[in-house]
Order: C-alpha cells, then structure tokens, then sequence
C-alpha cells in the first residue's frame, strides 16, 4: 500500500468531518483550507458582498465545527452540504427567508434599477449591471443561478442543496437567465448603453 | 422589445467568474475560524459516558463489524471483486478508513469490492451516519485487503 494512498485516506472529506464529529476539533484545519474558497465564492457571487461573504464564510465552518455530526457522508460529499448551509446563511444574512419563496415562481420580479457610471470601462460596467440584475433575482432563482451558472455545480447538486426537484432546478435556472437577459436589455434600451 | 443572445449573457456570466476565479476569504476569517478551533480543543464537547457495563459494547460492534464484512467479502465469486488499479487508487481521496492508518500501510496489494450495506453496519465502523436512516442501505465500495479484510469504504453516490 503506498503511503500517499495512506495518507489521502485519512485525509477524505468523509474521514475528516468525522473526526470534528468525534470531538477532534483540528481536523476541521484541513476541511477549511479545501473548501473556504468555494463557500466564499459562493457567498459572494449570492450577495454581492465581501463582506457578506466572509461573514457566512465563517458562520459555515464554525457551523461545521460545533455540528459535524449532521452531515451524512453516505447522502453525498462534503462540498455540497456545506454549500446548503451556506445557502441558508447567506439567506439570512441577506435578509431573505428562503420558505416564503417556496411557491412563487408566477410571481413577476421588479426589475432593477441598472444605472451604471457613465466612467469605466465597458467590461467593468457590465460586469457592474450583471452583479446589481443578480441581486434583484428573488432568492429561490438566484439558488441555482449562482450554483448551476456561476459555480459549475451539476443540477442534481443544485436540487440536493436547495432542497428542490430536479426540473424545478431547470425552470428557475430558465426563468432567471431570462429575467437577466431582459433586464439587462430593458436597460440598455432606456439608457442608451445597448451595443447593436 | 428583444432578448440579449445567450451567446452574450454566456460570456457576461464568464466574466462574472472569472473576476471572482481567485477570491478568497480574507486573512480575518482565516483567524476567527483558527480561534474557534482552538477554543474548540481547550473545552471539548463533553461526551456522554457510557454505562459501566456497556464500555466495551462499541469497539466490540466495530471489530464485529469488520469481521463480518471480511466475511461477506471473502465469500463473493471472484468476478465481483475488482482489483483497483494502482494509478486510480492513488488518486482517489475519497475512502474512509475504517482500520488504522498503519495497517493501511502494510496492507500491499488491495482490491475494491461493491457492496451494499446497512446503514447500521457503516455506525458501527464509526463513519458519520444518521441515524434516523439507520434501516436504509447504501451502495458502498471495499477497499479490501488480499486476505478479504477490510480497510477502507467508500460511498457510492
């Protein structure tokens, strides 16, 4: 048996957060340093907010120290819970109780307002107008926006996180690169800003 | 009125990836989270002692448990056992152990066996299961030593 072999053993997900279950506080190290980045990403891309995002960083891992025994490694891999508690601290940290939102994929979205700087660049500009039409997205279509679009997750992934159906998955992914696209277009054309 | 191409939003979505590709949480929350690790071992979370005469009822369940996988595994016709080949073996990261590290180490050549198990038997090996699930089976793969003991195991999603 090759000692690397050994040594990525005791070093899975799996075998790390149940150490932190069985009250081995420093395995939580190795976890944080794999995955700070993308629940940070994550955070970030939802809200918008840097600070936000380091906020929901830190909640998620202290969450993952002190409730380690609620992960269930044979539901699925590590990366993926903690994006679900992710998702639900950044809900609340955004304001946004993600219940209420359950039902209501008839419900149009106001539009938001996309004024963007007459300075900078075009790339900085929409790079501008994207983050502020994904902050207007309701919650629920932002979930998979920024899971599915934004963070490269499988939709299957997207439905186990956001606690949802699988085409559920597909028409809010639809529904909200809808919804941006037309928004980002309602804006060119009453600002001025529209390429062609 | 009339939609932006997908091709567009694509690469405005691209965009948006890639300006965030390298963010990283800042060194603050590197330092709250290293705090409250370490405050995590100055004050373990206080374990429920076990009844005086039932102290030794889980390692017992555990080395019963690898006996019986053994078991299990040294009875499966030989074409449902899979040797795993070095090159994919390590690279997978994703095996529990559920032995000593050391006896990993010793254990040369290994082989990767399908399984499925209770949820019960994965308890007993000590790999975080919940319980409310406990009459559930799960897939599984045996990392298996060429004698049939068991190593490691691996969830199959």
């Amino acid at each position: 048996m090759p000692a690397e072999l050994s040594e990525r053993l005791q070093a899975s997900d799996a075998a790390l957060a149940a150490r932190v279950a069985c009250g081995d506080p420093s395995a939580l190290s190795p976890l944080y340093e794999r995955h700070r980045g993308g629940v940070y990403r994550f955070a970030l891309l939802w809200s918008g907010s840097a600070a936000i995002a380091a906020d929901v960083t830190q909640d998620v891992f202290v969450h993952l120290l002190t409730r380690a025994e609620d992960y269930d490694a044979a539901r699925g891999p590590l990366k993926p819970w903690l994006l679900g508690i992710a998702r639900n601290f950044v809900h609340k940290r955004a304001g946004a109780d993600a219940r209420y939102v359950a039902n209501d994929d008839d419900v149009e979205p106001e539009a938001p307002d996309l004024a963007s700087p007459e300075a900078g660049i075009d790339a900085q500009r929409d790079l501008a107008r994207l983050r502020a039409a994904i902050a207007a997205l309701p919650p629920h279509y932002r979930d998979v926006l920024v899971l599915v679009e934004l963070g490269e997750r499988s939709y299957a992934e997207a439905a186990a996180i956001c606690g949802c159906e699988l085409n559920t998955v597909r028409s809010r992914l639809s529904r909200a690169r809808a919804l941006i696209a037309r928004w980002l277009d309602v804006e060119s054309d009453t600002t001025g800003l529209a390429r062609g | 009125m009339q939609n932006r191409p997908d091709a567009e939003l694509d690469r405005q979505f691209a965009a948006l990836k890639e300006s965030v590709a390298d963010a990283m949480p800042p060194e603050a929350t590197d330092r709250a989270v290293a705090t409250a690790i370490a405050r995590a071992q100055r004050s373990p979370r206080r374990k429920a002692r076990p009844p005086g005469d039932r102290w030794l009822a889980w390692p017992l369940a555990l080395a019963a448990s690898i006996a019986v996988l053994s078991l299990i595994v040294r009875s499966l016709p030989p074409e449902a056992v899979v040797a795993e080949p070095t090159a994919r073996a390590a690279g997978s990261d994703d095996f529990v152990p559920v032995v000593p590290i050391a006896d990993i180490e010793r254990a040369g050549d290994t082989l990767v066996v399908p399984a499925k198990l209770p949820r019960t038997t994965l308890a007993q090996l000590g790999l975080p299961i919940n319980p409310a699930r406990a009459a559930d089976t799960i897939d599984t793969e045996l990392l298996v030593r060429r004698d049939g003991a068991v190593l490691a195991v691996r969830f199959v999603y």
